[in-house]
């Protein structure tokens, strides 16, 4: 300590100078590097837009043209006419959006169970590690006969009576935890003017707790959404989801046409951009039990 | 009397009222399924033979573990896309886990945009990649040749070899933000005094993360690794889009092996067969899982 003392001032601002140089040096490279992990994570997002905009001569040329000089929308207009896109967009949307409905009304009565009445808590959780675990494949060649004696492929209450279960368990999870902050007395105030349990549920706890709500259907809108096993095997020609629309783009081998599969992509992350920013605060927690994939 | 009817008395049917719905549909469209399958693969139901079947007990059980070279060739080449896939995951998400909690501005901002691949669907991010390796329109070859990288246009899935390494860099692209997520959450659960204290110390940047961050990162790396190897180990849409089990099938995952055996073969009960062998593997892995957390539990407590 005695020579710290004894420094001359000058020596000491050298060292400052030099400490906040290398601060500096620091924090440059500390960008630096999240921007190469940035053109290397978004680049391909980049390309496929630039590309689903391309004129069809754009294609050709070299060098490759890799902004298009006149965007136009001519891909999107052929994948929704030529490709019946339009047709299989909805189909996604209405499937992930019937799904999303029904796992919410199926699993908030369970999940107050568990949260108000400790009812099988420690059973949800081993429920919840299996079938998070639970490989689809060994779901879907049962499901498969089960479905054709049924005559439930091809339908979308097949697809979203699948989608509803394998998503239950998780909305289960994540609406315990929510119900659990909620007070108790609110509910048992409304309960003591006369309101039977499930209408304090639906008419008191509900509104209270709809950002949560929020939160699981987003995830499960995005896991159904994603899912591609089941769809590709459940569905027939008039209800293909978006997922199994792209795969029809591959038979082309490695040149295939271009310009319609790469707006089918487009269309096919979108969603996934959206809930990235809408549900930063529970991407570890959706992605760690599974929420983005069916 | 009313309030005292609400506390008292517990209607003991009614938790089991709210559960129903979610405990019946599970039982109808999991637990049915899997003890359908079960007994399916206990005989020798082929589609594309006809619809009668009848019982052949562990027959499909030994040709799967003993006489199936191309179930045995899946399950190798899943560990072979699997294991580098796991440590560059590891390593990269560690990386940009560092760099993300050393950012003091934007960081929400970049965290969310380096994690949307991990939210787009292994169908999409594979079809992403099979357009960028295309050899005449691909955005690889194109810039490659533009910047005198390469000189010829550039089969990605020509060769065997080849072909692995484009699935493990697609598998890597799309899930080392995963890993960079958990690994940022568990590096901000760190206590910020730790560090103030070693700094105090003298210690050096690199001897804080040597004896602080790593030790106490440790179990978190290991329960992102697992939740990767399990999920690996169900490859599919990726291998679907990307190569559709080619060269042969030399990126055939056991999971995509039981989908031909189903799909493409219709040998129904030799599916099931081979998937009740993939549940066991996979239950292994969940039984591991399950013991390490319990460890976890127990060190922390």
């Amino acid at each position: 300590m005695a020579i710290a003392v004894e420094r001359r001032p000058q020596v000491v601002a050298r060292r400052r100078n030099r400490r906040r140089a290398q601060r500096g040096v620091a924090h440059l490279l500390t960008y630096l590097g999240l921007l190469v992990a940035l053109v290397f994570f978004l680049g391909p997002f980049f390309w496929i837009v630039t590309t689903s905009l391309k004129g069809n001569e754009d294609f050709f040329t070299f060098p490759p043209v890799w902004i298009p000089p006149e965007p136009s929308l001519s891909h999107y207009a052929a994948l929704f006419t030529r490709s019946s896109g339009a047709r299989y967009f909805t189909n996604s949307l209405v499937i992930s959006s019937l799904s999303m409905f029904a796992a919410l009304v199926v699993s908030l009565p369970t999940a107050y169970a568990i949260a108000r009445w400790r009812f099988g808590g420690g059973l949800l959780s081993t429920v919840l590690l299996v079938l998070r675990m639970l490989p689809a494949i060994a779901l879907i060649i049962p499901i498969y006969i089960m479905y054709k004696m049924l005559g439930l492929t091809n339908s979308y209450l097949g697809l979203v009576l699948v989608y509803t279960v394998l998503y239950v368990p998780f909305a289960v999870w994540l609406l315990v935890g929510f119900l659990r902050e909620f007070p108790m007395e609110i509910e048992e105030a409304a309960m003591i003017d006369g309101c039977s349990r499930l209408r304090a549920l639906i008419q008191v706890i509900v509104p209270i707790i709809a950002p949560g709500m929020a939160v699981v259907a987003l995830f499960a809108f995005i896991a159904t959404w994603n899912e591609f096993l089941f769809a590709v095997v459940l569905t027939g020609i008039e209800t293909k989801t978006m997922m199994v629309l792209v795969t029809s783009f591959t038979s082309g081998g490695t040149d295939m046409f271009y310009g319609e599969a790469s707006a089918s992509v487009v269309l096919g992350v979108l969603p996934a951009f959206a809930v990235a920013f809408m549900l930063q605060r529970y991407l570890v927690k959706g992605l760690a039990l599974g929420g983005t994939k069916g | 009397m009313r309030l005292f009817a609400l506390t008292v008395k517990r209607k003991r049917w009614e938790p089991w009222a709210f559960a129903s719905p979610s405990l019946a549909l599970i039982a109808l469209v999991i637990i049915f399924p899997l003890a359908y399958s079960f007994w399916l693969s206990l005989n020798n139901f082929d589609l594309s033979v006809g619809a009668e079947y009848e019982f052949v007990g562990a027959k499909n059980y030994q040709e799967v573990l003993f006489r199936d070279p191309r179930f045995m060739g899946s399950v190798w080449n899943t560990a072979v896309i699997i294991a580098p896939s796991l440590v560059l995951e590891l390593i990269l998400g560690l990386g940009l886990a560092l760099l993300l909690s050393r950012v003091a501005r934007g960081r929400p901002i970049i965290t969310a945009l380096l994690a949307i691949p991990a939210m787009v669907s292994p169908v999409m991010a594979a079809m992403a990649w099979r357009m960028m390796f295309g050899v005449k329109y691909g955005a690889i070859n194109n810039l490659g040749l533009q910047l005198g990288l390469i000189d010829v246009y550039f089969d990605w899935f020509a060769s065997t070899a080849l072909a692995l390494m484009s699935v493990v860099l697609v598998e890597v692209w799309h899930n080392t933000p995963f890993m960079m997520l958990v690994l940022l959450a568990g590096i901000q659960s760190i206590p910020q005094e730790l560090y103030d204290a070693a700094k105090a110390d003298g210690a050096r940047p690199w001897q804080s993360f040597w004896s602080i961050t790593l030790p106490l990162l440790k179990f978190t790396m290991v329960v992102g690794v697992m939740i990767r190897l399990i999920d690996l180990t169900k490859l599919f849409g990726l291998i679907f889009v990307l190569t559709y089990g080619g060269p042969g099938s030399s990126t055939e995952t056991v999971a995509f092996t039981t989908y031909l055996a189903g799909f493409k073969d219709f040998r129904m009960s030799y599916a099931a067969a081979l998937s009740y062998v993939i549940v066991g593997g996979v239950l292994v892995l969940t039984l591991l899982f399950m013991w390490i957390q319990r460890l976890r539990e127990a060190r922390t407590a």
